[in-house]
């Protein structure tokens, strides 16, 4: 069937009309969103509510850092150090382990072979397990 | 007339029904069978279990390093619509670096620790795995930044063999073209106070800025080619896809971003000859691993004139700049991308892979 058998569409007609007056919205909003004066007004309005965000978040932290302290408790500050203290345990234990087997790897020509990942090898940062099932990227 | 009407009823119903799946549920994304084989902090490396017989696959591994601020299963969104699936179908061993979501106690990391401590001890893992000394490198929006650092810095010396950047924002010469120079505009934006209130980057922010650069495409576009093509399961299967991954973004840690404002959207220092990290200099000179350098040509993310100019600044005697249509995902992750971008970036690769 043509296009001229099949009548008026008026579904048709409705998108068009909102496809050209999303165009002329686009070009608008894209000329306006690029402009400096709308990075300068934009600018404007966020400094003092980042401002805020950034006193209200000073505040919460001394008071928390206060009431754990009283508690005898780590602060949140403690804490952070700890989990980047541990990421350089990890580092400093990941150069360990390829040191290791790089020794191994001179020590013995049949450990040349390429370690393949099914075989733990036994160290921290490496991962076993097949992940046979399909994993989403959640998961990851 | 009473089996138009019922016609009628059924793909009404059928339109509802996905409109209320795509709404209200995420679609399955990142499938291909992969195992994690090295993990430092958050970030993970993954191994894609080959589908081919290792005889039969190309000798030289390549590694995927995608950006701080989105997730990686963009590179290996749906079956069928798969870069990864595509790669390891072809006989690739095939490897990704994910850099997982940082918590506030990531703020601090830059790109020094990208650069320098993730990728190297990843590299070194997966060489082990692979048993192969040399690789290959791809690398798609900032994932392409930290790899070309990485390659200017420690490819020669660690058996990069070649380099394939997609999207690469490197050169901020023109502001006039890049939109988001003139959202980071020192006069308008401060960078410091954002990270004073927020420790890292947050996911919000990010997205919102990357969707104003096109407001209404991205706010209400997306969304009218939903409804449209509600009746598609085709269309509807991949928007689904796409839409959960666009809204999965996560923060980038603060460290690495704001070098990213200050050293590169307003310093313009890599492309400058000035641009240092942790005390080195950056001399692209030194990359002289072979470079695939991919410009998307309707990228209003990266504009084209962000990476062009990367072809006269590095030492790489093999070099080739291939323009493709598309825009920034869409170049990579599109439905025309399987028969576009990835046949030209893989045969590519793989005259360098064995």
């Amino acid at each position: 069937m043509s296009e001229k058998d099949k009548g008026f569409d008026v579904l048709k007609l409705v998108r068009d009309a909102r496809d050209g007056s999303m165009d002329a919205w686009a070009k608008l909003t894209l000329n306006l969103t690029s402009s400096h004066e709308y990075q300068r007004l934009q600018g404007f309005f966020v400094k003092p509510v980042l401002l805020a965000i950034a006193l209200v978040r000073k505040a919460t932290d001394s008071t928390m850092s206060g009431v754990l302290g009283n508690l005898n408790m780590p602060s949140r500050d403690e804490v952070l150090g700890i989990s980047q203290r541990l990421t350089h345990i990890e580092m400093a234990l990941d150069d360990l382990a390829a040191g290791l087997d790089q020794l191994r790897r001179t020590a013995s020509p049949s450990a040349n072979r390429p370690q393949r990942p099914s075989g733990s090898s036994g160290r921290g940062s490496d991962v076993a397990g097949e992940n046979r099932a399909p994993i989403s990227a959640k998961e990851a | 007339m009473a089996e138009n009407a019922m016609g009628m009823i059924e793909k009404l119903t059928t339109m509802v029904d996905n409109l209320v799946k795509v709404t209200t549920t995420e679609a399955p994304i990142g499938q291909t069978p992969r195992q994690a084989i090295w993990r430092l902090n958050k970030a993970t490396l993954y191994r894609y279990t080959p589908v081919k017989p290792a005889e039969e696959r190309h000798r030289t591994p390549l590694l995927l390093i995608f950006a701080l601020m989105n997730k990686s299963s963009i590179l290996d969104l749906r079956p069928g619509n798969s870069f990864v699936e595509h790669m390891v179908n072809k006989g690739y061993d095939l490897y990704l670096l994910d850099w997982g979501i940082p918590g506030p106690e990531d703020a601090h990391l830059d790109l020094g620790d990208y650069v320098l401590e993730y990728i190297p001890r990843a590299i070194r893992k997966m060489k082990q795995v692979s048993g192969s000394e040399t690789f290959n490198l791809l690398g798609w929006c900032i994932g392409a930044m930290l790899s070309t650092l990485y390659a200017s810095l420690r490819g020669h010396s660690e058996g990069l063999r070649s380099l394939i950047l997609l999207t690469a924002p490197l050169d901020f010469t023109d502001k006039e073209q890049i939109s988001l120079a003139r959202m980071t505009d020192e006069r308008y934006f401060d960078v410091d106070r954002v990270l004073q209130a927020f420790g890292n980057m947050p996911a919000g922010l990010i997205d919102y800025g990357a969707k104003m650069l096109k407001p209404v495409e991205n706010f209400v576009g997306g969304y009218t080619r939903l409804l449209d093509n509600l009746d598609n399961p085709k269309v509807v299967e991949s928007w689904h896809a796409m839409n959960t991954w666009v809204i999965d973004a996560i923060p980038l840690p603060g460290g690495a971003y704001r070098q990213f404002i200050v050293d590169f959207y307003r310093g313009n220092k890599l492309m400058n000859g000035t641009l240092s990290i942790r005390g080195e200099k950056v001399d692209l000179k030194e990359l002289k691993a072979s470079l695939l350098n991919v410009i998307a040509e309707d990228d209003h993310i990266t504009p084209p004139c962000q990476s062009a100019r990367l072809m006269e600044k590095v030492g790489s005697a093999d070099k080739l700049e291939l323009r493709v249509p598309g825009g920034h995902i869409g170049v990579m992750a599109g439905s025309g991308a399987s028969k576009g971008t990835w046949p030209k970036v893989e045969s590519w690769i793989a005259a360098r892979s064995d």
